[in-house]
């Protein structure tokens, strides 16, 4: 058993690896002139400038957040590259044809081959190689619907107005340290708008990487859904093997308009850090959507990697009878922290919000949930309901809830509930009187516990979350 | 920092008696101290404006209060009027095991034992314990000897006088085995300025029946702890009944220092008006095998705001620990607020723990239900908002109180409703 569990526990990241494609990258630091250099590149407009530096004139104003449950070595800022682009993107490639084969290898190598995705899987790929958006596909469908799914940069050039009206309007510029940041200095991202009445014809999907060694990711996301539209938007994130540790601090922001939906899912699974907690990714991210009359936003989230998260997908329930989701199962083990949860505010009456969060714990790992359920004075016939469980998987873990509960109006209606405990004594030994060995069982009562949230999620995803689970609690037994 | 935290601080610098050096060490962390604001976890929904604007001080004449009187208590009053211990108060003869004294009468070895327990069961991170630290007259100190249970219970009273300023401070020690009851209540006058802070250490296999009544309203500041330290199989079960006041803020701590360890917490709040009660209960489980279960309920009416903090912190080697926290608040009015947090921080695998929270408003169904059968709405409200909290003075194992409290519950929802 113990050398089972030493095998496992040794086990090299899968996704580890580094590609060789020339990139442009600037040398590390930050001030103004590295916002105008970023900028400039990007052939950005004036305003859009200036926006990025006075966001970055709050950001020196203000201060790292420390309240979250979460340890970890000061970050130099001025350490860290803020921009780096594969160098193939100087002209850009028209098809897959032309893009770098090194590229293409790249994501293969991850098991996500474009070429069969757009064949077989029907899926329109942003793929975000660092820091440039570098091959769209499907975007010729799309259009037909009228629907727009682009880099953000691009998006800057062909829609600005759009841009300009959205962007910092869910998550404004000095919402938070690292979203401040971001706006300062982020360099790519999607942008998406589902035009009114209109469904969304094929579910879309960002595949973030981290490749250029010290490089800062800083990826920005604006997905607007017009009245009476439908969109499901997938995101999913592995890096390389690395010795440093990598700052990832993105901003999604989400606009439902009215009667529009909106379904968010992510699985996160970068790279953790060896057994010591060495190297791995920081991830600081700020995500939040706005849902107006009857609209709805569901988040689904998967996260296994990361060795410090720090994230809250949260929603505005701005407009009356909106509905907000927040599914999560977050999987912690080494030496992995995840201060990770969601805040729902009410603001219109009978808006409704379900929070499912399933904390799994293992190793020397701290795993908390931190969430705030607000009700406004407005929020009239609000409803909430909040189930929290923590698993404990070894006696060297943490698994932590912190619920803000706060109402204002007599006639909202909060639950909340939280249960912690390790997998029983008892359901492993019914499992092992089956034949199982100790590690699928414990695998399997792993998947039922997670059950609820895996079912929110669209049918591949849901396949690659089991399974990267599994992988996961590999060696975490004993 | 505040004037008023430096006006305290340049008070205490004053005094030199035999607590002289735990004094210097609250004042030593009070200059390390931050005012809290908003941005302070623990104070983020209880502005300390009242503490800032307070005009109360400290009152050094002889002022006549006695403590409200409860039917069939028969209790061993403990008594501070305005911050004062009133030795006339205290009963001639105390029953025999049980010891009631004035720090500063004890011996030198009394003292410097006194000393060395002074403040190691309250945690150093409550701004207003050291506060309390630095400008408390004097410590009471009160013993239990070993195995002997005590039947009359004693009744700590602080009783303030209008504008009055107080710092009270008590240490109980329950020797192994022995058995103890303890009321504790403020009385507080208007624009009065209170910290009563209690202590108790509980033995191996003692066991503590714990009262703790914060029923003064109005415009006055109170804020105070009671801090509980177990022992193998030890228990104790405590019961918290607060009204609101301009600003009224308890902590409750309990810490499993002993295996086997059982504590049971019942707090009820009940506001109205413009008042504000603010109840953090904390519960640290450093040793396996403990239980703790909490109740605490709260009821909110007209523009008051209702605050608790449950935490409830399980060590690395608290295996084998059950722990269970149910928060339940009612709403009554769109001006209230309720902000509540139950937290878990768990460390150990083994465990059981579980908390629950819920806001809503009174059952639309039941309240239908009674006005179908007659029942005026008002009447019915009352009944359903009464059967709320009575569940949890049914648990008070000192009838006596139960029956004194029952009524004053009654009398606050009839006021409660009439707006």
């Amino acid at each position: 058993m113990t050398e089972q569990i030493d095998k496992a526990l040794a086990r090299e990241y899968e996704a580890g690896f580094v590609s060789d494609v020339e990139s442009e990258t600037f040398e590390p630091g930050l001030d103004e002139s590295v916002i105008r250099r970023i900028s400039e590149m990007k052939g950005e407009p004036e305003w859009m400038l200036e926006w990025r530096l006075s966001a970055f004139r709050e950001w020196l104003e203000m201060e790292e957040p420390e309240w979250a449950l979460v340890d970890y070595p000061k970050i130099d800022f001025q350490s860290i590259s803020y921009y780096s682009a594969p160098k193939s993107m100087k002209d850009k490639p028209k098809s897959l044809d032309e893009v770098d084969p090194e590229l293409l290898r790249t994501y293969e190598k991850l098991g996500i081959p474009l070429i069969e995705q757009q064949m077989l899987a029907g899926i329109a790929v942003d793929a975000v190689f660092d820091s440039v958006s570098v091959v769209t596909t499907f975007r010729e469908k799309l259009e037909e619907a009228g629907v727009i799914f682009c880099p953000i940069s691009e998006a800057l050039h062909k829609y600005p107005d759009l841009v300009k009206k959205y962007i910092g309007s869910v998550v404004p510029k000095k919402d938070n340290y690292y979203a401040a940041l971001n706006c300062a200095v982020f360099t790519d991202g999607s942008f998406v708008y589902i035009p009114k009445g209109t469904r969304c014809p094929m579910e879309l999907s960002t595949y973030f990487r981290i490749n250029e060694q010290n490089t800062g990711q800083f990826e920005r996301t604006l997905i607007i859904a017009d009245e009476g539209s439908h969109v499901s938007y997938l995101e999913g994130c592995t890096a390389p093997q690395r010795d440093e540790n990598q700052l990832h601090a993105a901003v999604v922001e989400l606009v439902a308009m009215d009667n529009a939906e909106i379904k968010y899912s992510t699985v996160q699974n970068w790279y953790p850090g060896d057994e010591n907690g060495k190297g791995g990714i920081y991830n600081f991210v700020t995500k939040r959507g706005i849902c107006h009359t009857n609209a709805k936003i569901s988040w689904t989230q998967v996260e296994t990697g990361s060795s410090v998260t720090w994230k809250y997908p949260s929603c505005i329930l701005k407009g009356d009878n909106s509905v907000g989701e927040f599914y999560s199962v977050a999987l912690t083990r080494g030496r992995q922290q995840a201060d990770t949860g969601t805040k729902m505010i009410h603001i219109g009456k009978n808006t409704k919000s379900t929070i499912i969060s399933k904390g799994i714990s293992a190793g020397r790992s701290n795993n908390s949930y931190r969430g705030l359920v607000r009700m406004n004075p407005g929020a009239e016939g609000a409803r909430n309901f909040t189930q929290c469980d923590s698993l404990l998987i070894g006696d060297q873990c943490g698994a932590h809830t912190f619920p803000y509960v706060e109402s204002r109006n007599p006639s909202a209606i909060i639950e909340h509930e939280a249960t912690t405990s390790k997998v029983s004594d008892e359901q492993m030994f019914l499992c092992r009187q089956r034949g199982l060995d100790p590690e699928k069982a414990v695998s399997m009562i792993v998947n039922g516990f997670c059950k609820e949230v895996f079912k929110e999620l669209p049918m591949e995803f849901a396949v690659e979350a089991g399974k990267l689970l599994e992988i996961s609690l590999e060696g975490s037994v004993g | 920092m505040s004037e008023w935290l430096e006006s305290a601080i340049a008070r205490a610098q004053g005094i030199n008696d035999w607590l002289a050096p735990k004094r210097a060490h609250a004042l030593e962390l009070l200059a390390n101290t931050k005012w809290p604001t908003r941005k302070t976890e623990a104070w983020r929904y209880t502005p300390l404006r009242p503490v800032e604007r307070t005009q109360a001080k400290v009152i050094t004449d002889k002022v006549e209060l006695l403590p409200v009187a409860i039917a069939d208590l028969s209790a061993i009053e403990l008594v501070f009027v305005n911050g004062q211990f009133d030795q006339t108060q205290l009963a001639k003869t105390l029953p025999e095991g049980v010891s009631i004294s004035l720090g500063g009468d004890l011996d030198t070895a009394q003292q410097a034992e006194a000393l060395h327990a002074f403040s190691t069961i309250k945690p150093e991170r409550h701004i207003f314990g050291l506060v309390n630290d630095a400008l408390a007259q004097d410590v009471v100190v009160v013993t239990v000897a070993e195995g002997v249970e005590i039947t009359q219970p004693i009744r700590i009273s602080s009783l303030l006088s209008q504008g009055a300023e107080s710092h009270t401070r008590v240490q109980v020690t329950l020797a192994a085995g022995s058995r103890l009851t303890v009321i504790e209540d403020v009385q507080a006058q208007g624009d009065s300025f209170n910290t009563a802070f209690v202590e108790y250490k509980v033995a191996a296999n003692a066991s503590l029946e714990h009262y703790r009544f914060a029923l003064q309203t109005g415009s006055n500041v109170s804020i105070g702890g009671s801090h509980f330290n177990l022992h193998d199989h030890a228990k104790m079960h405590s019961t918290l009944v607060g009204f609101g006041s301009e600003l009224s803020r308890l902590d409750t701590d309990i810490i499993h220092a002993g295996e086997f360890a059982d504590a049971k917490l019942n707090a009820m709040y009940l506001l109205d008006g413009k008042e504000l009660f603010d109840l953090h209960a904390t519960v640290e489980h450093a040793m396996p095998n403990g239980k703790t279960e909490e109740n605490v309920r709260c009821i909110v009416a007209d523009r008051s705001r209702a605050i608790f903090n449950g935490r409830i912190h399980i060590h690395r080697d608290a295996q084998k620990t059950l722990a269970e926290l149910n928060n339940r608040n009612l709403l009554l009015s769109d001006k209230a607020e309720i902000n509540t947090k139950p937290e878990l921080e768990i460390y150990a695998d083994d465990v059981k723990c579980a908390h629950g929270a819920t806001v809503a408003q009174i059952d639309k169904q039941a309240l239908y239900y009674l006005q179908t059968r007659g029942v005026s709405r008002s009447k019915a409200q009352v009944m359903l908002n009464f059967g709320f909290i009575n569940e949890l003075i049914d648990l008070m194992p000192n009838a006596a109180l139960a029956e004194w409290i029952r009524p004053i519950i009654r009398e606050r929802f009839a006021q409660m409703e009439v707006k």
